[in-house]
């Protein structure tokens, strides 16, 4: 099987546009986001469509993106400028690795200079126009990594196989405690096989055909032989990307130079420099951007959005895949009562939480995740609120007058805004709900609590599973699958799914493992949240991303982005 | 007690710098007694990752392995000693983080106050000599208004007028890139220090105002005048030096205030300052860093409360004598 990109059809162009013209949900407090997320190790980013087998590889360009917000359609990129991006959510614990994040800010510094072997287009699609020619499946315990020709590393050392290797090895080693270790339980990390000086062979430890996904999410970036993290030298952190580390202080500021020698050819990067400045606050960030100091922001919170627009700010709007779920143990009273679980499923109004957790930026969801792979199942019924219903489950249970504890934490932005939406929708149901919100949540309580609120990003279904939905899953917030009975097989389904390269027999597996989870599931789902990201209006090719990464994958790497 | 006074003002400003280094000890004690509540570092480093054998290592490398006055003692000698330990968060030491913020917030706290003391100053004199006055009224309720606003409210309407929306004159932000200080971007620091003095000149102002008003009545100041000497002389030489001692203590407590408290400023303008820093610190448990910050601010404490009492004892004749 050769996994490489097809140009996404018309048809899902269109859906882009509509979900881009949806309003998103807005991160009330952004700088908050990564407050907790380093305990988490999140592998933000893998997944996606899963890609039908036997489709040829066509390398090429993304896309061009549809939607609104987009500065894309400006005519011939111009080279010069210092590019300054405002970020929030960092702080002293800010770092530089080319394959690990703890906070927002280094994100945005990874993609200055380190790119991945595949990459996701704004479709959140996959493209073979990143450091590798082709990943194909020789069977399905064997991957064959072919790496582009002549490509080398902002030192000048030439981009090769050892290097492949070198990168996989150090995200695979769990000592290094890096953010994508996770996503390589299924690799055989130890026997990589270097074939030629381009080619690398990845053999698996079990069927795994969601690694194509893998290797294209941020965290999976390429580094050289004998990389390491940034530990007060900007020379020693070494990509094959857009820019240059010149300085880096955390909490503050990162100065990034423009690569001469980037191995594209086609004139990218355009900026002379991109400076990267930390911000504690949104409100100092949005008066930057006003003030004309920086040129771009992350997450304009959402009840700006509006104001800011008028003052001749862009703002780019991107519907992401990224979801809050109340989680409920399936194995924990009272949620082991699965008309219990069904009852705070029909308790939430999803509309009204869409309205007031995400200022009505984002798409209403239905229990399920992963929205943007091909095998979401959207012949499910939506789900409404039904109060009526849920309290005669409730009554039917036994658990009239219920009273539980909701638990949460000022983690991601809205986790605490869903809880209390939430406890004031289930008095109409008779339900007593408090609001727990404990600063040390993702210490000791976290995974073993039976209702609690969690957060995730964009991820292909298969990978999201992986993550939060088997025995072993770092993250299994409702200890789903069931261990017996209906939805016991769910495990088997994913390893089925995992090894079926037949795409429309997959899809069947998908949707079987979904109608499990839909019935009897743990995940309440209320919508799907947005990126809103402002800008500056001299910066020009930016458009909607539906990936995880703020302001479209902060311009492919600050790649495709300059001043007009 | 005779030891505790004599040697003029030399023995004054002596005692009251054994005095502070007492106070500081103390302090130290305090801080560190209550960043042990924070509870253990090792495992908040850890997290999630808190194996038994890490746990041990890592407790270990932090001496954590010792008994608490050990610990103590350890951290005391290495503070002497210039050795501030090493940032849990970031891995550097902690001196070099904190170096240039420190400077950065010493900065805005001079210029505030060179600022906004001598214009208290000017304005509270005035309200006073001129009390009930349309000068004083209007200043009084400009100044009430003033201090009833919180920091970050005048910082915003400063950013809206000069920054964002009304002029584009000034920065609206002032973050001092790392490796240059922030006297070197003038510019950048006119809304903040603008904002730090809206802040202080109220209350210092009215102490002034009110402080005048008391020395103007005394009998010294109307023997002053009964002995015919100018309103003028009057006024310089003997009401303002006894008027002036009151404002040189609220304007350090203010100041030092200023200096670690003010951080919705910082958050406001993205200035590095040590206030950001410290919450920073204590939302990653990171406690080098904030037992660092804690021996700061209190050191700002004790030495602007110096300076005010040693500027107060010069500046009044009636003290200064008794020395």
């Amino acid at each position: 099987m050769v996994i490489g990109s097809q140009r996404p059809t018309r048809g899902r162009a269109l859906q882009m546009t509509e979900s881009g013209g949806t309003r998103w949900q807005l991160n009330e407090r952004p700088e908050r986001l990564f407050d907790s997320i380093s305990r988490r190790n999140l592998l933000m980013g893998a997944g996606g469509v899963l890609l039908a087998s036997g489709l040829a590889a066509c390398g090429g360009s993304s896309p061009t993106p549809s939607a609104g917000g987009s500065t894309a359609s400006a005519g011939t990129p111009k080279r010069g400028g210092n590019f300054r991006l405002g970020v929030t959510g960092g702080g002293s614990k800010d770092m530089m690795d080319g394959q690990n994040i703890v906070t927002k800010p280094d994100q945005a510094r990874l993609m200055t200079a380190f790119e991945t072997l595949l990459v996701f287009d704004d479709n959140y699609q996959l493209q073979t126009d990143g450091l590798a020619e082709s990943v194909e499946a020789d069977n399905p315990t064997q991957y064959t990594i072919k790496i582009r020709k002549g490509i080398d590393f902002q030192n000048g050392k030439p981009f090769t196989a050892d290097d492949v290797i070198y990168s996989l090895q150090r995200i695979g080693t769990q000592g290094n405690g890096l953010t994508g270790y996770a996503a390589t339980a299924t690799m055989d990390i130890k026997h990589l096989k270097k074939v030629d000086k381009y080619t690398v062979q990845l053999p698996m430890l079990s069927p795994d055909s969601t690694v194509p996904q893998t290797l294209a999410s941020y965290t999976f970036g390429m580094v050289p032989v004998g990389y390491e993290a940034y530990k007060g030298d900007p020379s020693t952190q070494v990509g094959t990307g857009c820019y240059i580390l010149k300085s880096f202080t955390p909490g503050q500021e990162s100065v990034h130079e423009r690569n001469p020698n980037y191995w594209r050819g086609d004139g990218s990067p355009w900026f002379d420099t991109v400076t990267i400045t930390d911000f504690n606050d949104s409100t100092a960030q949005l008066n930057a951007l006003k003030g004309g100091q920086i040129d771009a922001m992350t997450d304009v919170p959402a009840g700006q959005v509006n104001a800011v627009q008028g003052s001749g700010i862009g703002i780019l709007n991107s519907q992401t895949g990224g979801w809050i779920p109340l989680c409920m143990a399936i194995d924990m009273p009272p949620f082991d009562d699965p008309k219990v679980r069904q009852a705070f499923r029909l308790i939430i109004d999803r509309k009204a939480v869409l309205e007031q957790v995400g200022n009505g930026y984002g798409q209403i969801a239905n229990d399920l995740y992963s929205p943007f792979d091909e095998g979401y199942d959207k012949s499910l019924p939506q789900r409404e609120q039904d109060i009526e219903q849920a309290k005669s489950l409730l009554k039917a249970a036994g658990k009239e007058g219920l009273s539980v504890d909701l638990h949460t934490t000022n983690g991601a932005a809205g986790m605490v805004e869903l809880a209390s939406v939430f406890a004031s929708q289930a008095k109409a149901a008779g339900v007593n709900v408090t609001v727990k919100n404990d600063p040390n949540y993702y210490g000791d309580s976290y995974l073993k609590l039976p209702f609690s609120v969690d957060f995730w990003g964009t991820r292909g279904y298969l990978n999201q599973v992986q993550q939060g939905s088997l025995p072993n899953s770092p993250y299994n917030e409702t200890h789903w699958p069931p261990k017996s009975g209906t939805g016991s097989n769910f495990e088997s389904l994913y390893k089925q799914a995992l090894a079926e390269t037949d795409s429309n027999k997959r899809i069947d597996i998908q949707h079987q493992m979904q109608q499990y989870e839909y019935d009897l599931g743990g995940y309440i789902i209320p919508y799907f949240n947005a990126l809103i990201d402002g800008y500056g209006s001299g910066v020009t090719g930016l458009s909607p991303s539906k990936g995880t990464l703020n302001l479209a994958s902060f311009g492919h790497g600050y790649r495709t982005i300059w001043f007009s | 007690m005779k030891w505790l006074r004599g040697g003029g003002i030399v023995g004054f400003i002596i005692r009251r710098i054994l005095l502070g280094l007492l106070v500081m000890f103390l302090v130290s004690i305090i801080v560190f007694a209550s960043t042990q509540a924070l509870g253990d570092p090792a495992r908040a480093i850890l997290g999630r990752d808190a194996t038994p054998d890490r746990l041990a290592a890592l407790q270990k490398e932090l001496n954590l392995d010792q008994n608490v006055v050990g610990q103590y003692f350890q951290w005391l000698s290495g503070l002497l000693h210039g050795n501030l330990g090493t940032s849990l968060a970031s891995q550097q030491p902690v001196s070099n983080a904190l170096g240039p913020r420190l400077v950065s917030s010493i900065v805005l706290v001079i210029l505030a106050a060179v600022i906004s003391i001598p214009l208290s100053i000017a304005i509270g004199s005035y309200a006073a000599l001129h009390r009930e006055k349309g000068f004083d009224t209007v200043v009084s309720n400009v100044m009430l208004a003033l201090a009833s606003l919180p920091e970050f409210v005048v910082a915003l309407l400063l950013v809206i007028l000069f920054s964002t929306s009304v002029f584009h004159w000034l920065p609206a932000i002032s973050p001092v890139p790392p490796g240059h200080r922030a006297w070197e971007y003038p510019d950048e620091l006119i809304l903040p220090v603008l904002t730090l003095a809206f802040a202080v000149t109220p209350y210092v102002s009215r102490i002034m105002r009110a402080s005048m008003i008391e020395v103007l009545e005394s009998d010294y100041v109307e023997m002053a005048r009964l002995k015919g000497l100018s309103e003028r002389t009057v006024l310089y030489r003997h009401a303002l030096p006894n008027a002036i001692g009151p404002v040189f203590q609220v304007a350090a407590i203010s100041l030092a205030y200023l200096a670690g408290g003010i951080v919705v400023i910082e958050y406001v303008f993205n200035y590095p300052g040590i206030g950001s820093e410290l919450v920073d610190a204590v939302v990653n448990h990171d406690i080098p860093v904030v037992q660092a910050l804690a021996i700061l601010i209190a050191g700002l404490y004790v030495l602007l409360n110096l300076l005010a009492d040693v500027a107060t004892i010069l500046v009044t004749p009636r003290l200064r004598t008794r020395l």
